[in-house]
């Protein structure tokens, strides 16, 4: 009896505590009207910051874009702070990649759709452009970014759900959507170029996640990974050993590290074929997963691309 | 509203985990949370491989099979002589390597980490709402937590001196004619719908944190198990509730603050407790050498 009583007490003492701990967080709340900043912006809330990117440039002076992943952020392992609820909450469009490339947050931004809204980006995407996963399934590779052709359909979605959203700037949102699509179409011949000073034989992009399978498939680089796609499965023994004979085998010059991936793995296959004698350069650090810093040319997708394309270039060539 | 679906979410785990806790503690056995939360792969992997989709429902199911699969195996591997240690460990590494090899097996090429599939995040419950006949009737979280909590209450309520004695003297159970593994079994089944259920709504960390810390603290500060409970439940929903703060003040992870304040709990209780306590002990032994 006695115990009870001591229960029941711990919980009413506690009563005050949760009222007074709602009352504060509801307080805290939304400062400004939902979906638009205290200067009239629509507020556009991104995933990754490649989507950002596309909605800063198409959206221009009319929007105000969040990105919920910053710099060097796995997408796969994104982890939400206490801010990214009210990056959510206070957005009028929420953009993301979809096909899983969030993982379970696609779930909760499905539900979000409820009430306001959320686009997955490469919905647009025609599936046949779309590299499948494991057989027998019905999932994609969500890497399409590095496929730019592929990319613009995103830049597209962008630009119609902005249009659709806040129609008193569809003008301006058509010039600068055309405008960025040019540049993308730009960028694409430019990768295209790039990758054409690579002897044929050598062009072989050996990375450590299979993050690049668009990329090879859209400029004809033979793409071999020592990861499957989720950053976080295991990769066998036999994966590594194999990895190192097809890089002695074959002559290729150079692997690459990635930004949101520690090059741990890739420096032991380095090591693995200099002691069979075949030296193998490590040809520099790919943006896979996230851009670099903002503020820096590779801050933004397209000097992500290129710092790719010109890496790969450089090192393999 | 945001902010309060949280809370509430966070103080019913809290409070489940803690109640459940205690019992976890006294029988050794407390990083069976833990346990759960690895040995749950290869049902994530067959769930998959049946289904071909990573459909929350399918992954849900397959945890829950696998998480009485785990309990139940280590139950057993128990009750036949081995340490409860030994137990956990060896059933929960076996189980998640086999959730490793059918993977590289079977699913090389798709994203099929607990993480990503099962393991869920506190920051979304609001969003993630269960809709009847149209009407929004609340987190989906909140629902499945509170009628896990219900079913707790229900049966502990009912059971409590059974509960109590297997916990502290299986053998005097026994003999009084308790149908000690019968018990046993409930108690860890409890466990096991708890975490998954707990897994699929907020998490692994903050349940695995919570069925270990709060129990713990009420442990240091008393010797009666009724006592260890309420304190126990206190000790989890103080978390909760000033974890939550914590994250808002400092934009940061929520389960990562919630656990982080029941380690500073922790932390109090290890120096100050009266009886267990490491100041209190210090001064008896001042005491001691001055007289």
């Amino acid at each position: 009896m006695e115990a009870r009583k001591t229960k029941i007490g711990a919980w009413t003492a506690l009563l005050p505590l949760l009222l007074l701990a709602a009352v504060l967080a509801g307080c805290s709340g939304s400062g400004s009207a939902q979906g638009v900043s205290e200067d009239g912006k629509l507020l556009v809330t991104a995933t990754t910051g490649m989507i950002a990117d596309a909605a800063k440039e198409i959206g221009g002076e009319h929007v105000e874009v969040t990105t919920l992943m910053g710099p060097g952020v796995d997408p796969h392992l994104f982890k939400a702070s206490q801010g990214d609820i009210r990056k959510l909450d206070r957005a009028a469009v929420i953009f993301y990649g979809g096909l899983h490339l969030e993982g379970n947050m696609e779930r909760v931004l499905e539900k979000i759709a409820a009430q306001k809204t959320v686009v997955a980006v490469t919905d647009g995407m025609p599936r046949e452009r779309l590299i499948a996963g494991a057989e027998e399934s019905e999932e994609f590779d969500p890497h399409v970014w590095f496929d730019v052709d592929l990319w613009k359909s995103a830049a597209e979605t962008v630009t119609d759900t902005l249009i659709q959203k806040d129609p008193s700037n569809a003008e301006a949102y058509r010039e600068q959507g055309e405008r960025y699509l040019n540049e993308l179409g730009q960028l694409d011949a430019y990768v295209r170029e790039r990758m054409l000073e690579i002897p044929e034989k050598g062009r072989v992009l050996v990375t450590a996640h299979d993050a690049f399978g668009y990329f090879g498939r859209a400029y004809g680089v033979e793409v071999v990974g020592l990861q499957g796609i989720s950053t976080a499965a295991e990769f066998g023994a036999r994966d590594v050993s194999a990895l190192r004979d097809y890089l002695v085998e074959r002559n290729i010059k150079a692997v690459f590290v990635e930004s949101s991936l520690p090059a741990r793995s890739m420096e032991a296959i380095v090591a693995g074929a200099a002691r069979q004698g075949h030296e193998v350069k490590i040809g520099g650090e790919l943006f896979s997963d996230a851009m670099g810093e903002p503020g820096t040319p590779e801050g933004t997708y397209i000097g992500m691309i290129r710092h790719n394309a010109d890496t790969i270039a450089e090192a393999l060539k | 509203m945001m902010d309060f679906w949280i809370i509430l979410t966070a103080v019913l785990v809290a409070s489940a985990c803690s109640i459940l806790g205690c019992f976890l503690i006294l029988r050794r056995m407390a990083l069976v949370g833990d346990a759960i939360s690895h040995a749950v792969l290869p049902g994530i992997a067959i769930a998959f491989l049946m289904s071909g989709t990573r459909d929350s429902m399918w992954m849900l199911l397959g945890a829950t099979a696998f998480g009485l699969l785990t309990v139940f195996l280590i139950q057993t591997l128990q009750t036949s002589g081995l340490q409860s240690d030994a137990s956990i460990g060896i059933v929960f590494t076996a189980l998640f390597a086999v959730g490793v090899l059918l993977i590289s097996l079977n699913a090389q090429h798709i994203d099929l980490d607990l993480d990503c599939v099962l393991f869920g995040e506190i920051a979304y419950v609001p969003w993630d709402t269960w809709t009847l006949g149209g009407a929004d009737m609340g987190p989906r979280a909140v629902w499945m937590l509170g009628i896990t909590l219900t079913v707790i209450l229900l049966l502990m309520g009912l059971f409590y001196k059974q509960f109590k004695i297997c916990a502290f003297d299986p053998a005097m159970a026994a003999a009084c004619g308790i149908p000690v593994l019968l018990f046993h079994y409930l108690l860890m089944g409890m466990v096991s719908m708890t975490a998954v259920s707990s897994f699929e709504s907020v998490g692994a960390i903050l349940v695995v944190g919570m069925l270990i810390i709060p129990a713990a603290t009420a442990y240091l500060l008393t010797n009666r198990l009724g006592v260890m409970i309420g304190l126990s439940v206190a000790a989890g929903i103080v978390s909760a509730i000033s974890g939550y703060l914590i994250s808002y003040l400092l934009d940061a992870s929520i389960a990562g603050c919630i656990v982080s304040v029941a380690g500073i709990l922790f932390i109090l209780a290890l120096l100050l407790s009266p009886s267990h306590g490491l100041i209190a002990k210090f001064a008896r032994r001042r005491e001691a050498q001055a007289a």
